[in-house]
């Protein structure tokens, strides 16, 4: 505590004052004073790999997106090879203490056609007909989790949504009709979005149901993008399960998130999808610190897959981590990345797998 | 008084005039070198122009090589193979094209021919991005690659530049004084290589060492400052020779090279400007840690962008950089506006203007620069380092003031206009 006073009275200074006004990516008031939210309990968590396998070749989108002008270009002006595109999307369903079941759905992928085969392989399709599911989560609208809306709503297009505020305005428009298939492995929606839509801002907790909420982290990614929504939830004598699209703002921030905010945060009980460090699979020794990061927490369950890389998921497994293993049933999708094919060790939950929190 | 002449250089020596009153002079000259510095950024850097050699790393190892060259050329080698008569004559324009030209072609023979075909080819893998993707497999692509070589000249960048800084001002070219130039600049920039390499390898090759899976360990022993550092990142290292590099330079611009030059007599001052320059780099590197930790909170281990242990020590350089910039501005464009103050006043007066000015400047880089200078926006975007674009100006102001005689807004005065 008497460091903080120290710190305080340092930065009262003018330079102190000069830095923090526009500086801070994210508005930081001081976590400790916050009062803890109590967002309810759910009894268990059941997720399903709808599709992990955004694109099948890193190489090939890499070239698409290096020609196009590097990571940082418009991901609309982007010309992709479009036999390359594979999509992003999880079914959640939650049981309610009192044994209820309500399912979710957590993105909608990127191609139309890999997207109408994995919702028809998985009965997501019929369920969005029959209105099963009840909500629907855009985490972000990079896209491998949102170029494939269409997919979704020509089956349901008055789905409740959530979705982030900082989307790029294409994004808003594709949501309402748009059609910008005339570049190449850019989307295009004929099935306008007639639900209710919550759009997402920071620092606020939008509750979903007893026991899960959805949070915005206003986070920078690549192709221009920036901010995510992230799915958490409570379960009962467990901790807290974070279900992430990318997890752009990083799995210790969603870790330090529920610790600095949520009532019981320091039971982190698991996370699934994607984790966002090496989806090119190349290193980095601060990958190494994720993963002492993470060791610190007493996580149950890690479930990952689509951007985690699966150097570091294998990486995590030498170092202890409870990363939860994949099984096999990939191999029987009409189409499997080149990466998933060379590498057996099955450090990810891969489409077609279910994980039970 | 011969040789006096020659160990102090034609730098030193030569004598500046503003061409008109200092504040009209000075603005026009900041003037130019904005403009400059918007035209050079847009053809070679920016995301939106023909090059895009911001990637961000690729861009920030290369203006910082070309720094270090500068300052060899002008600190070591005193303009060699140029001759004085031609640099008394020379108009500035013609002389700056010459010596920016000899810059890049050394630039280009020391770190493309040298490090990057020769020992990127034939010794060390991470030196050449091709030869990572012809020997690397998993996710050893073109994108990755570059990053990484770049990386590593940003790397080995940084003992050089700690080394050159503590040579100039603490070893004040007392290594062989009476030898001619080149054998003389030779001389001193070889006993400075040979004393980088080391510093390199025990302070960066870790963590190059650790940027592949599965990691190195034969050739380089996993990064040994983790516990101390809370990141298996170099930053930590680089962090703190960086901010001793900044703190020295800001001690040559505006306090005359005090305290430095109050130590007489070798080796004594030389361990004054290493230890001494250690010990402030050390203490700025953790004032602007602290204000971070303020402003944030405090990092964690494995946490990503602003709360991320390596990107804060990281941030130190950049805002480093961004108070040096100013500092240089004020001391070349318009140090003899401060001229009448007492020394150690003109030095606190311009250091606290330094401060002040470089938070402003950091605040305009982060709110205009995603529009003027088409870099991604926030302070903490995985694609953004300012420090290439401040590095950029530290390099033009230095073309400007060493190879130009910051022309127009100053000019030359012949040794005879002194005498009279
Ligand atoms: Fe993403
Ligand atoms: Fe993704």
């Amino acid at each position: 505590m008497q460091r903080r006073t120290f710190l305080k009275r340092l930065a009262t200074t003018s330079a102190g004052l000069a830095l923090t006004s526009g500086m801070g990516a994210v508005p930081r008031n001081a976590y400790a004073k916050r009062k803890k939210q109590d967002f309810g309990e759910i009894k268990s968590l059941k997720v399903e790999c709808i599709s992990e396998t955004s694109w099948f070749d890193n190489p090939t989108l890499g070239k698409d997106i290096k020609a196009a002008g590097g990571i940082n270009t418009n991901q609309y002006d982007v010309t992709y090879n479009e036999e390359n595109l594979g999509g992003y999307a999880a079914l959640i369903e939650v049981e309610a203490l009192d044994g209820k079941k309500t399912k979710y759905l957590l993105d909608s992928g990127w191609s139309n056609d890999w997207m109408d085969y994995v919702f028809q392989k998985s009965g997501v399709d019929k369920m969005l007909q029959n209105k099963e599911i009840d909500t629907m989560v855009i985490s972000h609208d990079h896209i491998d989790h949102y170029f494939g809306i269409e997919s979704t709503l020509k089956h349901q297009p008055d789905i409740k949504m959530y979705f982030p505020s900082t989307s790029m305005k294409k994004s808003f428009e594709l949501l309402k009709g748009a059609d910008f298939s005339s570049t190449p492995g850019c989307p295009k929606n004929a099935h306008p979005h007639t639900g209710e839509l919550i759009v997402t801002k920071p620092d606020q907790l939008y509750k979903l149901q007893d026991g899960a909420a959805v949070v915005f982290f206003d986070a920078p990614a690549t192709l221009q993008v920036r901010g995510e929504n992230v799915m958490y939830f409570k379960i009962k004598d467990k901790g807290y399960v974070t279900v992430t699209g990318c997890c752009h703002p990083g799995i210790l921030t969603l870790i330090n998130y529920a610790r600095r905010n949520f009532k019981d945060g320091k039971k982190n009980y698991g996370c699934y999808g994607g984790l966002h460090i090496s989806p090119f699979e190349n290193w980095d020794p601060k990958m190494d610190d994720i993963i002492a990061g993470v060791k610190q927490y007493d996580m149950q369950k890690i479930a990952c897959n689509h951007c985690t890389g699966w150097i570091w998921a294998e990486k995590a497994v030498k170092a202890g981590l409870p990363i939860v293993p994949g099984t096999d049933k990939f191999l029987s999708y009409k189409k499997v990345g080149t990466l998933a094919k060379a590498n057996t060790s099955n450090v990810y939950t891969g489409n077609g797998d279910t994980v039970v929190f | 008084m011969g040789t006096q002449n020659i160990r102090q250089g034609w730098l030193a020596e030569r004598q500046l005039a503003p061409r008109w009153n200092v504040w009209a002079s000075g603005l026009l000259n900041l003037v130019v070198l904005a403009v400059t510095a918007m035209v050079v950024w847009w053809i070679f850097f920016s995301n939106g122009g023909p090059l895009k050699l911001y990637t961000p790393l690729l861009g920030f190892s290369l203006v910082i090589w070309v720094l270090l060259v500068i300052i060899w050329q002008t600190e070591y080698f005193d303009y060699w193979p140029l001759k004085r008569p031609y640099l008394d004559a020379a108009h500035p324009l013609q002389k700056g094209g010459i010596l920016t030209g000899i810059a890049l072609g050394v630039y280009f023979v020391f770190i493309f021919g040298i490090m990057f075909y020769i020992i990127g080819r034939y010794g060390i893998t991470y030196f050449n991005w091709n030869s990572l993707t012809q020997y690397g497999e998993l996710g050893q692509d073109v994108m990755s690659t570059r990053e990484t070589t770049s990386w590593a000249f940003i790397c080995l960048s940084v003992p050089f530049l700690w080394l050159t800084t503590v040579l100039m001002v603490g070893g004040d070219k007392t290594a062989w004084p009476d030898s001619l130039q080149p054998g003389q600049g030779l001389a001193n920039w070889l006993l400075m290589g040979l004393l980088s390499v080391p510093l390199y390898l025990v302070f960066f090759h870790p963590h190059i060492g650790s940027m592949f899976y599965p990691a190195q360990v034969y050739a380089a022993v996993p990064p040994w400052w983790k516990e101390i550092a809370g990141t298996n990142s170099a930053e930590y290292g680089l962090g703190i020779l960086f901010c001793s590099v900044i703190v020295i330079f800001i001690t040559l611009q505006l306090w005359e090279g005090r305290p430095w030059n109050l130590v007489k007599g070798q080796p004594w001052k030389f361990i004054a400007v290493v230890v001494g320059g250690l010990l402030l780099g050390f203490l700025f590197f953790k004032i602007q840690l602290a204000v971070m930790d303020y402003l944030w909170d405090e990092a964690y281990i494995g946490g990503q962008n602003e709360y991320n242990y390596g990107w804060r020590y990281s941030h130190t350089v950049t805002m480093g950089n961004f108070i040096l910039v100013p500092a240089i501005i004020l001391g070349t464009y318009f140090g003899e506006a401060f001229s009448r103050l007492a020394p150690w006043l003109r030095g606190l007066t311009m250091s606290v203007l330094s401060v002040i000015l470089g938070l402003l400047f950091a605040w305009a880089y982060y709110a205009w620069a995603p529009v003027l200078l088409g870099v991604c926006e926030g302070v903490s975007h995985p694609s953004e380092n300012p420090s290439a674009f401040l590095v950029l100006l530290i390099v033009l102001l230095n073309i400007h003031d060493a190879f130009m005689d910051k022309w127009p807004g100053y000019r030359l005065v012949a040794p005879e206009d002194l005498q009279r």
